[in-house]
């Protein structure tokens, strides 16, 4: 039950990061989307495994400090606070998003589950952030906030791995933190040049670079 | 001590060699070259020791988890012993030639592909499995890649470069998938020669996939139009053992593939022959027509591996039809044409490595009267410009016999066109490269200088001349001491068709204890004449060569190369000549201009892949540079893939 609420709220918090062009808020509301993920798998009652709780911390502790610090750091140096002008409005991205959201939750029953597990609202969540994730990436201007739609992707892709938590390894979740940290510290690097080149953090101006 | 191990041995003195000239006391290279000189002389003693009548020898170990066997049989022997013998004598050659301290380091990128492609080389012939095979093979591809771009400033030399890098890949994808299909043929990638039996489709499909990939590096007739560019832009010792090696390692691994499994198909085999009957013609005919002396040997490594092709086919047929006779001289003049070309092809190479040296251009219009000023150089040429003519005495002529041989004795069998097509070729062939090679020497050594490029020509030192020396002596050799080597040839031949192939003694024994002392005969007079002659023209005038009566002869008015090949080459189907017919009393100053492109791939390949490129191009807008859109892509193609799996489960079926 508790489980379900918090699923709940991850959706919500996929609306309201779309609906958003405030850059500051759209970095606590991914911080908050990763905790809420951190807590699921010890509502869901599989605090007994140690190395499943070990990893919840872990996520909470990077997702919910080291991955905030760092892009709140970007902001700071690179005096960005609002995303202007994205490719795709907030009406048009929220409309997106909803229906996006709609689609997980219709192909969530036909996609083939492993048998015996019991069918939640864990898939179409998945699919949901996954997707919004996606949309985040493409309609966005700002390096920023291209990089917390990749925060939010990768918050699908934990939700998925939740679904086999009992059978995954340590290692492949680590594997998940890990891979995020790393992009992140690259995108902010990247954040980093980009706005020392282009004195912008607005990623059109790499369009230049083609050949 | 075992033949294989020396093989071995002499693949590791390679690595060494080619290691050495990376390393901090860069030397120029003499402890390279010893290394590299002593690990060929071990691998020439073990594959004539092999040859000579030692048993197989084998080692095996694992390798990715799969056995191998290396394993040094008369047929990898009879390709080592051309390698070795090149290798060797090439990075002495080198050594003047291509110096280590070269600019910008060239001398040693050199040194290192050179030893890898001569270790890569010797483990390809040596290797027993098919995934070991495709590495060895990739290996040697690579290095001859780098070693053919040595020169890569020059945007001719950078494009032939990448179209031969293109080329050998092509040809290995198809290689890689023959493998694969053989290696479920044979039930593993280990190589063991099937038992005989009836020929499958499968087979079928295996031997046609490797004679595509291989033909590609032997540049048989539709696959050849990267060879003359790479030939002719790579250094001259290099240019001998890509033309006088590594081409034949595409023959290798066709009468290898072809061992593994039941006999191949009659059909095949006269497919072969025409194959080869095509390339060989084509080859000359492109040869004669070259105002460039190194694409004019490439042209002729495309013939003359034509002919190998010819070979290997009629001994396909023989086998098919189970005639011994036509096996042996076959497969035979195959094997002996390869060690034949190995050496004269690699004397003229480096002859005309040497020419470059003296005179800087490959244009032999530009040259002209170098008897004079390189004697030593143009006495050394003349017994391989003989030999690629398969003249006797000299080695090609004995090989090329053979084939004579065994063609006459298929026609004489009935129902073989294809014998008779193939016979006409070679003779065609014979005469145009008569005359290809009479224009090469005439146009380079006779005559008058034609620029001032030949100013300063001379002979190079001796350690460019020993080796050409040692070639010359073998071409000679062995058209004077063939008999020995029928026994030899046999048990080459033995590997190939196995206890179907009658003794060559008994073929062409008699042939040839009738031909040799001729020969001898005639080569004693010979030289008796020429002793007797200085004798009578007892004071020596110094004249123009040519000066038909003119007031003011001048060089140009000698018989150009274009002239010389003007009967033939007009007729070729890549050649483009405009000349305006001088009419008036008193006409106005003309010119002449002719272009020799190849008709494949200048004329066909090339427009080709232009056109591919400009259609591609419209995709172009693709790609624009904004991340979004590419990140857009992923999404698109993730939703995509995820609707077809949905809807796939859903529809019936």
């Amino acid at each position: 039950m508790f489980t379900d609420f918090l699923i709940a709220l991850t959706m919500l918090t996929n609306f309201t990061l779309v609906a958003t062009s405030r850059v500051n808020k759209a970095i606590q509301l991914a911080v908050f989307q990763g905790i809420l993920l951190g807590l699921i798998p010890i509502a869901m009652g599989l605090g007994k495994h140690l190395h499943i709780l070990l990893v919840a911390a872990a996520a909470i502790a990077v997702k919910g400090w080291l991955i905030p610090f760092l892009l709140r750091r970007a902001v700071t140096q690179a005096h960005i606070y609002r995303e202007v002008d994205p490719y795709v409005g907030y009406t048009v991205s929220l409309l997106l998003c909803a229906a996006g959201t709609g689609l997980s939750l219709m192909l969530a029953h036909s996609l083939p589950l492993k048998p015996g597990s019991t069918p939640t609202f864990l898939v179409p969540a998945a699919l949901a952030t996954l997707f919004t994730g996606f949309l985040l990436l493409v309609s966005r201007r700002k390096a920023l906030t291209q990089v917390v739609g990749y925060l939010v992707l990768e918050n699908g892709i934990y939700l998925f791995g939740l679904l086999l938590v009992e059978d995954m390894p340590v290692l492949v979740e680590t594997g998940i933190l890990l891979d995020l940290f790393v992009g992140v510290f690259v995108m902010g690097i990247v954040i980093n040049h980009i706005h020392v080149a282009f004195d912008s953090t607005d990623t059109s101006y790499l369009a230049e670079l083609k050949d | 001590m075992r033949d294989i191990t020396l093989i071995l041995l002499a693949a590791g003195c390679w690595i060494v060699a080619a290691l050495l000239p990376l390393v901090p006391p860069r030397k120029e290279g003499r402890i390279s070259t010893v290394l590299g000189a002593t690990g060929s002389l071990l691998a020439i003693f073990a594959a004539a020791h092999a040859l000579l009548g030692g048993t197989p020898t084998h080692v095996d170990f694992y390798f990715w988890q799969g056995p191998v066997r290396l394993e040094l049989d008369a047929l990898s022997a009879a390709f080592l012993l051309p390698l070795h013998l090149v290798a060797g004598l090439g990075i002495v050659y080198g050594l003047e030639y291509w110096p280590v301290h070269l600019a910008k380091g060239s001398g040693r990128s050199l040194r290192f592909f050179f030893g890898c492609l001569v270790a890569a080389m010797s483990l390809l012939f040596v290797t027993r499995n098919g995934l070991l095979f495709l590495v060895a093979w990739e290996c040697m591809a690579i290095s001859a890649f780098f070693l053919v771009s040595t020169e890569h400033l020059y945007p001719e030399v950078h494009r032939a470069g990448w179209v031969y890098l293109v080329c050998t890949h092509t040809g290995t994808l198809v290689l890689t998938a023959s493998v694969i299909l053989l290696a479920q043929r044979l039930g593993g990638f280990p190589w063991v020669p099937l038992p005989g039996g009836p020929v499958g489709t499968l087979d079928v499909w295996i031997l046609g996939l490797s004679l595509l990939g291989f033909s590609f590096k032997a540049g048989l007739l539709p696959l050849h139009f990267w060879l003359p560019a790479a030939h002719a832009g790579a250094p001259s010792h290099v240019s001998a053992i890509l033309s006088g090696v590594m081409l034949k390692t595409g023959i290798y691994g066709i009468l290898r593939v072809s061992t593994l499994l039941p006999g191949p198909p009659g059909w095949m085999g006269g497919g072969l022959l025409l194959l080869g009957a095509l390339s060989a013609v084509y080859g000359v005919w492109n040869a004669l027509a070259q105002r460039d002396y190194k694409r004019l040997l490439a042209y002729s490594s495309v013939e003359h591996l034509g002919i190998v092709a010819m070979g290997v086919g009629l001994g396909w047929v023989g086998r098919a039809s189970g005639d011994p006779l036509l096996t042996a001289l076959g497969f035979g003049g195959a094997i002996f044409h390869i060690w034949n070309h190995a050496i004269f092809k690699t004397l003229l190479f480096f002859g005309s490595g040497a020419l470059l040296h003296a005179t800087g251009t490959r244009n032999m219009e530009a040259l002209g009267g170098l008897a004079a000023r390189m004697p030593r150089t143009a006495l050394l040429m003349f017994p391989a410009v003989l030999a690629v003519t398969a003249l006797p005495p000299f080695n090609g002529f004995l090989s090329e016999w053979f084939l004579y041989r065994g063609l006459f004795a298929s026609l004489r069998g009935g129902d073989s066109w294809s014998a008779g097509v193939a016979l006409l070729a070679l003779v065609f062939t014979g005469g145009l490269a008569a005359v290809a090679f009479a224009r090469f020497y005439g146009v380079i050594f006779l005559g008058e200088a034609r620029s001032a490029a030949v100013d300063h020509a001379h002979d190079p030192s001796l350690l460019m001349l020993v080796p050409m020396g040692i070639l010359a002596v073998l071409a000679l050799a062995l058209g004077l001491l063939a008999l020995p080597l029928l026994a030899v040839l046999d048990r080459i031949v033995a590997v190939l068709a196995p206890g179907s192939a009658t003794p060559l003694a008994s073929l062409v024994g008699r042939d040839l204890r009738l031909l040799l002392p001729l020969e001898v005969g005639l080569l004693a007079l010979g030289g008796a004449l020429l002793a007797w002659l200085p004798r009578r023209a007892t004071q020596v005038e110094t004249l123009p060569t040519w000066d038909c009566g003119y007031a003011a002869p001048t060089a140009r008015m000698q018989y150009t190369g274009s002239s010389l090949a003007d009967g033939w080459s007009v007729l070729l189907p890549g050649i483009t000549q405009r000349v305006r017919s001088i009419r008036a009393l008193f006409p106005r100053a003309h010119s002449f201009h002719s272009v020799v492109r190849d008709a494949v791939g200048d004329d066909l390949v090339t427009p080709w892949f232009g056109r591919l490129t400009a259609r591609l191009l419209r995709y172009h807008r693709l790609q624009q540079g904004i991340l979004s859109i590419y990140i857009l892509y992923v999404l698109v193609a993730l939703m995509v893939a995820f609707l077809w799996l949905l809807l796939r489960s859903k529809l019936p079926g």
